[in-house]
């Protein structure tokens, strides 16, 4: 195993073509390079390492070997503990011991002590360098973990106090800043937190501690952050604004609240809440060893890269992605696993989320480490492993760690709008913790479950509810399906439409589509599988509508059918099409003859397409003209196409999604049609008729595939406008550069600028297309934006004059009607659930929001312009939170 | 990154060993390869299976996808023998699949991904002397789920083989014979074919250079 990639870097460096046989051998072989690490690479390796048996008996060892080293070289030792501070932060501590070693005057060396710098503050002089680097990247969470370090270090009298308070002051100052975005304000105030509960205690005897002050500033800070804490609690609640949580807290809430607790007792409870192996050295005499100085920072600026592509409207086309406060769910109480709201719990937590997130690069090693983890911490802190030796300290918290490690995994899966990693990571993270110790982790895994499901009916987020069913799914598809039913069946007494029965019908299907409808069916107790709200009694096959040779128009589709089948060419096949159509219209008998024929031959299609996705693809990819011809150019003949292929595909609602994902691929709609659809024909399996309009998951999956394909599409021309332009700065660049010296240089720039800002387009024809097509396409994600606002208007706040109305839209959002939830019907809870998704569409989409704000919040509200009804007004507080119109 | 531990969306030491690409040119190919070889499929895992758990790798805001899945066949019976490809639209879709979901289940065996250097004509099918996959000649082991099944089999694989077994009874060989997956958005003015409506004349020149693109396009197609 490597430890190291640069070392593979090396032989690569500076090569010629000489070189190029060696490389080429070295790649059959790594373990060749393996065995020949360089003594530098060894020690960097052994620093790395440490702790791998028993840290404290290692550190004199290790600091020995260091010192030893022939040549020294402290860039070797400053990148090793480097590496290790930021990529192993649950080591941190160590590390400041091992350094604080490094510092400490060896014998016979006191003399020069006071003119030479000690090894220690050498090395950390170099670390500072790398430091220096990742704060120029706002690399944060290494920034965060190097303040770590610093503060473990000041604690160990390596680091001056005052240079301490400094640093973290400099931190709290981003605060201050005008217009600083939530992103950077969070990630500064989280190092100032972090750092201060570390270093607090030895800050608050320094006579010039502003611990004070920087709490403060986090305070007003926080303060100021109000509306975008409504929209992301893991917790809806649609009548109350409340910020305080039963099952959740927010990250910088609690850090200011520890912080807080800690400062008015002079943080004596933070020594006991992490390890501090360096205080067991003797102190050290400042006049011999002065400590380190940490330089005066600056927190730089966020770089924003403005490609200056606006849209046709001239709006910023550019998006940018906001933080948002980060709530964690809580799923067991404080006795069993950490309360975040302590020093130790805060640091416990936030431990473990850093290693999930440095470790994302091999969940199977993240496993491991994580059940490492309480070897990292005070003694005591978690639960000794069954059959271990009693533990030493009997007041300890005796955490259980299976428990904390799950829960803060589905803590960081539940973040809102979005986790920070894939939700696919998350679930492979808990699957492998389940493969390495099934015994301790499974029991977690399935009490984690249970508390959920009991969140679902409290008013668990919609977004979250729908991760939740995601993750049930690939987790028992791991782990052979198996799941304990039966206890609840009783709930199949609730409505219908109750979060934990939507919950149990969703799981099921993501389970079947995993897997196949007869062996989910066959791990359900009998009432279930008897229950087709629970379960469909039918595998998830086509319907093919016209198959019965009952059905009128069942020769108009064997006639189709057969020549695709056949193969025939797609002219020939719109051809026979169009005489279908005159028999039809001269037989007078048919009404929306054009409707009909275009559900026909959608349905035939999609019947020859039907056995695999492949076998869609061919069939769409082989009859596309005749697709463009059934879907012409109006809005009419799409949806008519995008109801045949729900139709068709009513018993599987995948491939509904994945069809309607390749006719938007293959341009026959576009993603405004599948919105519009989706809006004119929300009703799935169990909202038929006229009852109210309202979305499900199902819906929101739909809209969210046409958005996405909106938005991606724009992503990607942008690219392509951006590396055309590249291109063409650089062809300038390269003829400016060849005509060279001859030319004077005041000249040839007044010759090129006018050449590159207006002219570049009429002489780069790729250019011109480039920049039409992304003109056409934000014109599209536009319109797509715009009528989901207004399909959510129609079915939250629809006018009087409409056809549908919903009473329960204002019902279901006061406090009254939320206490009395245990009677709502499925019109209710339907509602509810629209609600949820409308706010989801608001904060996951605010970025494009927030760009065409005007546009669309005149577009998407003008039917409820001015309207003071209170479901109106709650979609416009929402739609202003998220924009940020409203603070 | 990654200096305490291996990443897992290396290439490994999977190869296409037809494959007459010099092993520079390889190792550049997989450092943008948006398709991934999916291997130890059950032979009963269909593409809709295999698209469900492949989809959540997919990063459709960014212009990813699922682009397509060819289904590795017995070149002899046309039945899934236990191998696919799977290509996204982008790399790092292809790269979070190596992360997130090789070496977890799919229909209940541990599948594995690798990186792949794109799918060529001919390489849906197995290259086994019996028409599968080579592993399958020499596997010692009983496996239900890759055909290793006999007198025990059970009622319900016995049900799903019939499907498979007829599902791919019409797969083709030859250019053209697997579906592209659609491309990249282009200006549909210039797609529709203008079967009905009336030429304008300035409608000339852009036809012409989209019907030049076209045919590029469609050649890219059938060389995949």
């Amino acid at each position: 195993m490597s430890y190291d990639r640069s070392h593979y870097d090396r032989p690569h460096r500076g090569g010629g073509n000489r070189r190029r046989y060696k490389d080429d051998y070295d790649a059959h072989d790594r373990r060749t390079r393996d065995s020949f690490e360089s003594p530098e690479q060894i020690l960097k390796n052994t620093i790395i390492k440490l702790g791998e048996v028993d840290p404290i008996q290692e550190l004199p060892r290790l600091a020995k070997q260091i010192r030893e080293q022939v040549p020294l070289s402290v860039p070797v030792i400053s990148e090793g503990i480097r590496i290790a501070v930021t990529e192993q932060p649950y080591k941190i501590p160590y590390y400041a011991a091992l350094l604080r070693l490094l510092h400490d005057p060896t014998e016979g060396e006191n003399a020069e002590s006071s003119t030479s710098s000690s090894l220690g503050k050498q090395v950390l002089e170099d670390f500072w360098k790398g430091f220096q680097g990742y704060l120029d990247k706002l690399a944060w969470r290494d920034v965060r973990l190097c303040i770590h370090f610093f503060a473990h270090l000041t604690v160990a009298q390596v680091i001056s106090i005052e240079s301490m308070s400094a640093l973290l002051q400099s931190f709290a100052a981003v605060l201050d800043e005008f217009g600083v975005s939530y992103g950077r304000g969070r990630n500064a105030a989280l190092c100032a937190i972090e750092g201060l509960i570390i270093s607090g205690a030895v800050m608050a005897k320094s006579s010039s501690s502003n611990t004070t002050e920087i709490i403060k500033t986090v305070q007003n800070y926080n303060d100021s952050i109000y509306a975008p804490k409504l929209l992301v609690q893991p917790a809806m609640s649609l009548f109350t604004e409340s910020r305080s949580l039963e099952n959740a807290d927010e990250v910088i809430d609690t850090g200011l609240f520890v912080l807080k607790a800690l400062d008015s007792f002079e943080f004596v409870e933070a020594s006991e809440s992490f390890p501090q192996p360096y205080l067991d050295f003797p102190d050290l005499d400042p006049t011999v060893s002065a400590p380190f100085e940490l330089p005066a920072i600056l927190v730089p600026p966020e770089v924003i890269e403005l490609d200056g592509l606006a849209t046709d409207a001239g709006e910023d086309a550019q998006v940018k992605k906001e933080d948002w406060p980060q709530y964690f769910f809580h799923l067991f109480d404080n006795e069993t696993t950490p309360d975040s709201a302590t020093p130790a719990g805060f640091l416990v937590r936030s431990q473990i989320l850093d290693t999930i997130d440095i470790f994302e690069i091999n969940r199977k090693e993240c496993a491991r480490l994580l059940l490492e983890y309480p070897k990292w911490c005070v003694p005591g802190t978690f639960k000794p492993k069954p059959g271990a030796p009693e533990p030493e300290f009997e007041s300890g918290k005796n955490w259980q760690l299976e428990s904390t490690v799950i829960e803060a995994i589905l803590g960081s899966l539940y973040l809102l709008p979005e986790s920070t990693h894939k939700t696919v990571y998350h679930i492979a993270l808990i699957t492998e913790l389940c493969k390495l110790s099934p015994s301790t982790v499974g029991p977690a895994v399935g009490k984690s479950i249970r508390r959920l499901y009991t969140a679902l009916g409290d008013g668990f987020d919609v977004e979250n509810a729908r991760r939740f069913a995601e993750w049930f799914a690939v987790h028992m598809s791991n782990f052979g399906f198996q799941w304990v039913w039966k206890e609840w069946l009783p709930d199949l007494e609730l409505s219908e439409q109750h979060p934990k029965r939507t919950f149990i019908r969703r799981a099921l299907e993501f389970e079947i589509r995993l897997s196949y409808h007869d062996r989910v069916l066959k791990t359900l107790p009998e009432p279930m599988q008897n229950d087709t709200t629970v379960i469909s009694d039918q595998t998830p096959g086509p319907a093919f509508e016209y198959e019965d040779p009952t059905h009128p128009h069942y020769d108009t589709a064997q006639s189709i059918l057969s020549l695709l089948r056949g193969r025939s060419k797609a002219n020939e096949v719109l051809s026979h099409i169009e005489s279908l159509k005159t028999t039809l219209e001269s037989s007078g008998t048919h009404l929306h003859v054009d409707n009909t024929i275009r559900s026909i031959s959608i349905h035939c299609l999609l019947s020859i397409g039907s056995r695999s996705f492949s076998h869609l693809l061919n069939a769409i990819e082989r009859y596309l003209p005749l697709l463009r011809g059934l879907a012409g150019t109006d809005a009419e003949s799409k949806q008519d196409i995008l109801s045949a292929v729900a139709s068709f595909w009513h018993l599987n609602r995948q491939m509904v999604n994945i069809v309607f994902d390749k006719l938007m691929q293959y341009q026959i709609v576009d993603p405004t049609d599948v919105v519009g659809w989706t809006f004119e024909n929300v009703g799935g399996d169990a909202h038929s008729g006229m009852r109210p309009m309202s979305l499900s998951a199902f819906e929101w999956d739909l809209l969210k595939g046409a958005l996405d394909k909106a938005n991606g599409r724009v992503m990607v021309a942008r690219r392509k406008v951006a590396a055309l332009r590249k291109e063409h700065d650089d062809s300038v660049a390269r003829v400016k550069a060849s005509v060279g010296a001859d030319v004077g240089s005041i000249e040839m720039d007044a010759d090129v600028k006018p050449f590159k800002q207006d002219d570049s387009a009429s002489e780069n024809p790729q250019l011109t297309v480039a920049l039409k097509a992304f003109a056409s396409l934000t014109r599209e994600q536009k319109g797509a934006l715009a009528r989901t606002i207004e399909g959510f208007v129609s079915c939250l706040a629809p006018c009087p004059s409409a056809g549908r109305q919903n009473p329960y839209a204002e019902t279901v959002i006061t406090e009254q009607a939320w206490e009395v939830r245990a009677t709502w019907g499925a019109d209710e809870w339907n509602t509810w659930e629209t609600w949820g998704w409308y706010r989801h569409f608001c904060r996951t989409y605010s970025p494009y929001l927030r760009n065409y704000q005007e546009t669309l919040g005149t577009v998407g509200f003008a039917k409820i312009e001015g309207s003071t009804s209170p479901a109106a007004k709650l979609m416009k507080k929402t739609w202003g939170m998220a924009t940020g119109q409203e603070s | 990154m990654a200096h305490v531990v291996q990443p897992l969306d290396q290439p490994s030491n999977y190869k296409d060993s037809q494959s007459r690409v010099e092993r520079a040119k390889q190792n550049d190919l997989l450092s943008k390869s948006t398709t991934l070889y999916i291997g130890n499929l059950s032979f009963y895992t269909t593409e809709e299976q295999i698209y469900e758990l492949f989809t959540k790798c997919a990063s459709p805001e960014d212009g990813g996808g699922i682009k397509r899945i060819i289904m590795g066949l017995d070149r002899n019976t046309r039945t899934p023998c236990g191998f696919c490809f799977v290509e996204y639209y982008t790399h790092a879709e292809a790269l979070a699949s190596m992360k997130y979901v090789s070496g977890t289940k799919l229909d209940e065996r541990i599948i594995r991904c690798d990186l792949d250097l794109g799918y060529k004509e001919g390489r849906q099918f197995g290259r086994g002397k019996s028409g599968g996959q080579v592993r399958d000649e020499h596997r010692q082991d009983y496996d239900p789920g890759r055909g290793g099944w006999g007198a025990q089999a059970q009622r319900l694989e016995a049900e799903r083989r019939r499907e498979v077994e007829e599902r791919y009874a019409d797969a083709q060989e030859g250019p053209g014979a697997v579906a592209g997956g659609g491309g990249d958005w282009k200006e549909s003015e210039t797609v529709v074919p203008s079967r009905k409506r009336g030429r304008s004349p300035d409608d000339e020149g852009d036809n012409v250079r989209m019907g030049h693109h076209r045919s590029r396009d469609d050649m890219e197609v059938e060389r995949m």
